[in-house]
């Protein structure tokens, strides 16, 4: 057998398929076992897990679910809500299963009479205080504890006492609490001070009286707290802006993207009559985990305001006016047709999909036009955008679990990309990790070792001759990044260099596999990497020096360009959803459709390829923007080779083959390559400090269009400034 | 409009009311309700800064405790800021957090959970009056309403003069000397409604009777005097064969 | 013998009763009928009451619509609504006598000036919606404010 591998192989595979127990598979089970695994039993169903193992672990291994309320995967364990007591044979009495490490050989009795009985023990305990208000409380058909009950409890209540009250508090305008409801699970106060990093939450008192809050008047102000509202097992913490809107089952679910940041969250958008209910985070390991930040939750009011309905056109005037497609889309065409060459020019925004970017770029292509630019600045000098790896998060965000230094520059994570910074926060907690800054000094929910935020402590680092160089040298898994909004600056080439050598020289001296990436670009905007997939070009200098007679904005809402920049008959054609900076400069509107009303594929920071998906119709007459596009460009006599979404995906696979890749990072690594041509870049750092544009709380809430435009987001900013009790609505229930 | 607000605050008075029998006897205490509202003496702004002294003994205490657990000194830190300061004020568990390094909700977690940290303002004179079973069978509640008449004041009161507050609690430990009060970290038992009298007149003087029971004994031997080991104990080479 | 008389009798008495060819043309095109009686009244817009109680119960009063009503011109767009109240009941039999023997009574709430249904036109009643705007649209600011 030893001599001929391969047909032993092929033996035990065939033997394998049958399903028949043969010898190759006992040779198996005692090899595992002799690799320190421990053998328990799950309702006499045999298990090999690792030691230290909890119970419930062991259990989810063979797929039975255990009941729990207060045990999460991603917080510490807490074991008080006892609704995971099993029997285990020949124990005295029922153990918690999700603090109970297993023991070799233990039979886990997951439905005996003792645990059933041990199950609707607890439960009642937990309901003799818990309001029977189902009927009119949110979590009603997404509630644990009624799941549970139903599942788990007894048919009839014996308790004939008072119920406990406790006062509602609070804790600001995102988060509605009924604490009456509250079971005491703590899951919220877990995610308060191991996740978010803000140590608001707590319990206080004891015994009957024991309640969950803030113990003084306080917001919880953390940019990742809606996550409680999911944390939650019960409606003691429901969301406040979807409070009483509709319920689960009402509500069809979409799953998408989020693109009000580079991270590119994954997302459930709930729907119900073509209107969107809420904004819920869907699991994705390698980019949010199960976490969501505030303005994707909360900022879906946003879709809802200020939008494009219908075209729109100037008259003679100078008033935008509503008007059909037909007569913009001739209008447009025509402007197209008059110009050639650079006299047309288009600025991409922040929010579009590659596919609208790659039609915006044929179509103007095809007008013998290469001036199409990003608002995002990206230095072009060195190798620029030439090489992918110098714009993007190449770590990947699970890249931050497993270094062990991390120097951030120029950025404030925690505000620019909430969920990288949880991530950093994650491996900080528990991985040991050292983070240091250069940049201005921001509360990061973690400690780190801030260097300075002026642009000399960053040549010094370069150079070698900063004390943070030694940290550096014995890093083993050195991680640099460069926020994008350092790269705005006049230097930012110069930046740019100085962190490229930094992330040379750390890689030589750790010594540290091929494959590891040191240098990455924390991106601010949704469709930055994809655009500069695309080959535009980032940063508007190219039309600030030569500014065309046609100008399309597609999205573009940052305020990056003004009328002022440009000759006085120019002519600026704005596609959007709405109406923000980008419109009020019009001379044409063309209304697109927001992220929940398209298929569209957004490139994150890391390279990911993700897609949305339509939740809803676009308001009014407003279309998908590839498609305004393409129907612009047959009147303008440069049709667009595609008329479906596929075909446009085809040409997007032409172009750049990872846009169509979904949820797979193309690997990008050519660092030394872009460090050697980083060396002719001769520009010099200025001395202004290095200070990112988000650094409290208060600038995280409104950044794009949908932000501003919502209302709940305009509610943080008040509460962030003026106190929680300034947006406190008089509460129903 | 006048009619409802006026029912509508009736209605909220009742309800308070209704809360109020379900209060248990660490709310009804010094201790108050669990969540923290602003009052004129007790706000963060309400002065609190530890003593050189005190500051001294916090170091040592934070000195028990291994490097990076300093945590652990929340509770003896939390005491001797309310023997600082007679209670503890929200800046007094601001500043204890301040000097610890942590979070200020930790601290309210544990100055919440404990009935001996005091959140509201107490007199000169804290009186714990037991009246758990034991200490009630031998008449505590003769000494509570002695309490009661000799001060003026219910459960729960301060006098005006802030020298006294009367808090009811639960057993304090000394059942063999019951009926029995605390006051302040005096311990006085086998009280009688005369004794009660005493200490507080001896108290308002401003002198501190000796701590102790009052009916004679020395600590909590028998009352009755010793029914076993009543014998002078035997002496050496008791029980010994006599040959040895 | 006497009936083709008849006939040929009604026939000219049609035809003459319509004014001639022309006017008989017109009403055949109008009204789709060409049926002559006595003229019960005219109303102030010009509608004309006919009654013939030859004609079966249901077809024996009939109105012959003004050409133009109300500043609206109805040569060939006719309402049922052009009635006013007073002729209304005669014309439906609710009663036999016509305004003109019996005036109605004076009340305040009878219109001065009957007005013609307005469905279908751009004046007719919109109930408002009381429903919550599920999207709310960008209103360009108004052009030189700043």
């Amino acid at each position: 057998m030893l001599r001929l591998p391969a047909v032993s192989r092929a033996l035990a595979g065939a033997a394998h398929s049958k399903g028949s127990i043969s010898t190759t598979n006992n040779v198996w089970t005692s090899v595992r076992a002799s690799s320190n695994m421990v053998e328990v039993f799950v309702d006499g169903k045999p298990v090999m897990v690792e030691p230290g193992t909890t119970v419930l672990q062991a259990c989810a291994q063979v797929g039975v679910q255990i009941p729990r309320f207060c045990y999460h995967d991603r917080l510490s364990v807490a074991g008080n809500c006892r609704m995971c007591l099993v029997e285990i044979e020949r124990a005295p009495k029922p153990v918690a299963a999700c603090a109970m490490p297993v023991m070799k050989g233990w039979n886990i009795l997951t439905n005996s009479e003792k645990t059933r009985k041990a199950r609707e023990g607890v439960m009642e305990f937990l309901l003799s205080n818990h309001p029977l208000d189902c009927p009119i409380c949110d979590q009603g058909g997404e509630c644990d504890l009624q799941d549970q009950s139903m599942m788990f409890g007894a048919d009839r209540s014996r308790f004939t006492e008072d119920k406990r009250a406790v006062e509602d508090k609070n804790i600001g305008p995102l988060i509605k609490t009924i604490m009456t409801r509250c079971i005491h699970c703590t899951r919220c106060v877990r995610f308060a001070s191991e996740v978010a990093g803000v140590e608001d939450l707590g319990t206080t008192g004891r015994g009957n009286t024991m309640q969950i809050g803030t113990y003084v008047e306080k917001m919880f102000m953390s940019e990742l707290s809606g996550n409680v509202i999911d944390l939650c097992p019960v409606g003691a913490l429901t969301s406040k802006p979807y409070a009483f809107t509709s319920r689960p089952w009402e509500t069809r679910k979409t799953e998408s993207i989020d693109v009000l940041d580079a991270v590119g969250s994954n997302i459930v958008v709930s729907t119900r009559g073509g209107e969107v209910m809420r904004i819920l985070p869907r699991l994705n390991e390698d980019v949010n985990e199960e976490w969501i930040s505030d303005k994707t939750r909360f900022s879906y009011d946003g879709l809802k305001r200020q939008r494009l309905t219908q075209p729109m056109v100037k008259d003679a005037s100078g008033q935008l006016v509503a008007t059909s497609w037909e007569d913009v889309l001739t209008r447009v065409a025509g402007a197209l047709q008059g110009v050639q060459g650079s006299e047309v020019g288009a600025i991409a925004g922040g929010m579009v999909d590659a596919e609208a970017l790659v039609a915006l770029k044929d179509l103007l292509n095809r007008l013998d036009s290469e001036t199409l630019c990003t608002e995002e600045v990206f230095p072009m000098t060195g190798s620029g955008t030439d090489l992918r790896s110098n714009y993007l998060l190449n770590s990947r965000i699970t890249g931050i679990e497993e270094c062990d230094l991390l120097l951030l520059i120029g950025t404030n994570p925690r505000y620019e990309a909430p969920l990288f910074n949880s991530r950093v926060r994650k491996s900080w907690l528990h991985n040991e990790l050292e983070v240091a800054m250069v940049g201005h000094k921001v509360d990061l929910s973690y400690s780190y070792n801030h260097l300075g935020e002026t642009t000399q402590v960053l040549q010094e680092i370069a150079d070698g001759t900063h004390p943070f160089c030694k940290v550096l040298a014995q890093a083993k898994k050195p991680i640099v990044v460069v926020g994008s909004s350092s790269l705005q600056r006049d230097d930012g080439a110069a930046i740019l260099k100085a962190v490229s050598t930094i992330a040379q020289n750390s890689r030589a001296i750790s010594g540290v596999e091929e494959g590891w990436k040191v240098l990455n670009v924390l991106h601010r905007v949704a469709s930055q990497v994809a655009a500069l997939d695309l080959g535009y070009k980032p940063g508007v200098d190219a039309i600030r020096k030569n500014p065309p007679k046609v100008l399309f904005l597609l999205g573009a809402d940052a305020d990056c360009i003004t009328r002022a920049d440009l000759p006085k008959d120019s002519f600026i054609i704005y596609q959007g959803h709405h109406g923000d900076v980008g419109a009020l400069m019009a001379d044409v509107i063309m209304p697109g459709a927001a992220y929940t009303e398209k298929t569209g594929t957004y490139v994150n920071t890391e390279g990911r390829a993700q897609q949305t998906r339509v939740a809803v119709t676009a308001p009014g007459i407003a279309r998908e923007d590839w498609k305004i596009l393409r129907a612009i460009s047959e009147l303008a006599g440069v049709t667009l080779p595609y008329d479906t979404l596929d075909e446009v995906r085809r040409r997007l696979e032409e172009v750049s083959p990872n846009l169509v890749r979904y949820d797979d990072v193309e690997e990008a690594n050519y660092f030394k390559q872009a460090h050697e041509l980083s060396k002719a870049v001769n520009q010099s750092l200025l001395a202004a400090p290095i200070v990112p544009p988000q650094l409290t709380v208060k600038d995280f809430y409104m950044t794009d269009p949908i932000s501003r435009a919502s209302q709940t987001m305009a509610k943080c900013v008040k509460a962030v400034t003026e106190g929680a009790a300034a947006v406190d609505e008089p509460s129903i229930c | 409009m006048f009619l409802s607000s006026t029912l509508r605050s009736a209605v909220s008075y009742a309800a308070r009311q209704v809360r109020s029998l379900h209060q248990t006897s660490a709310r009804a205490g010094a201790g108050g309700i669990f969540v923290h509202r602003d009052t004129p003496d007790n706000n963060p702004e309400t002065p609190f800064e530890f003593s050189p002294e005190n500051m001294k003994r916090v170091e040592a205490i934070i000195d028990n405790y291994p490097e990076g657990h300093k945590a652990a000194a929340t509770i003896p830190v939390l005491d001797l800021a309310q023997r600082q300061h007679g209670w503890l004020p929200i800046s007094a568990m601001n500043k204890v957090a301040e000097v610890l390094g942590i979070a200020p909700m930790r601290v309210y977690e544990v100055a919440t959970f404990y009935t001996m940290f005091l959140r509201q303002p107490v007199g000169k004179y804290h009186i714990q009056i037991c009246t758990t079973t034991p200490c009630m069978l031998c008449d505590s509640d003769s000494i509570l309403e002695a309490i009661q008449n000799k001060l003026g004041i219910k459960v729960g009161e301060t006098t005006p003069d802030k020298l006294f507050t009367l808090t009811e609690v639960e057993c304090l430990g000394a059942c063999v000397n019951a009926p029995m009060v605390q006051i302040n970290d005096n311990y006085y038992e086998d009280l009688k409604t005369s004794d009660m009298d005493q200490i507080i007149d001896e108290l308002t003087a401003g002198r501190v009777p000796p701590p102790g029971p009052r009916n004679g004994r020395f600590s909590c031997e028998p009352a009755g005097g010793l029914t076993s080991l009543t014998e002078p104990p035997p002496g050496p080479g008791f029980g010994v064969r006599a040959d040895l | 013998m006497a009936e083709y008389a008849n006939v040929v009798r009604r026939a000219v008495g049609q035809l003459g009763g319509h004014g001639g060819v022309k006017g008989f043309l017109l009403q055949l095109f109008r009204v789709n009928d060409i049926k002559t009686g006595a003229l019960v009244g005219v109303d102030k817009y010009g509608n004309k009451y006919y009654e013939d109680n030859r004609n079966f119960f249901g077809r024996h009063r009939w109105v012959i619509y003004t050409t133009e009503m109300n500043g609206k011109k109805t040569l060939w767009e006719v309402d049922g609504s052009m009635v006013p109240a007073e002729w209304h009941r005669w014309l439906h039999c609710m009663t036999d006598n016509p305004p003109t023997t019996h005036p109605p009574e004076p009340k305040k709430f009878l219109a001065q000036v009957h007005q013609i249904n307005l469905s279908g036109t751009s004046n007719c009643y919109v109930p408002y919606s009381t429903t919550r705007k599920k999207i709310h649209e960008w209103v360009p600011p108004k052009a030189g404010e700043k």
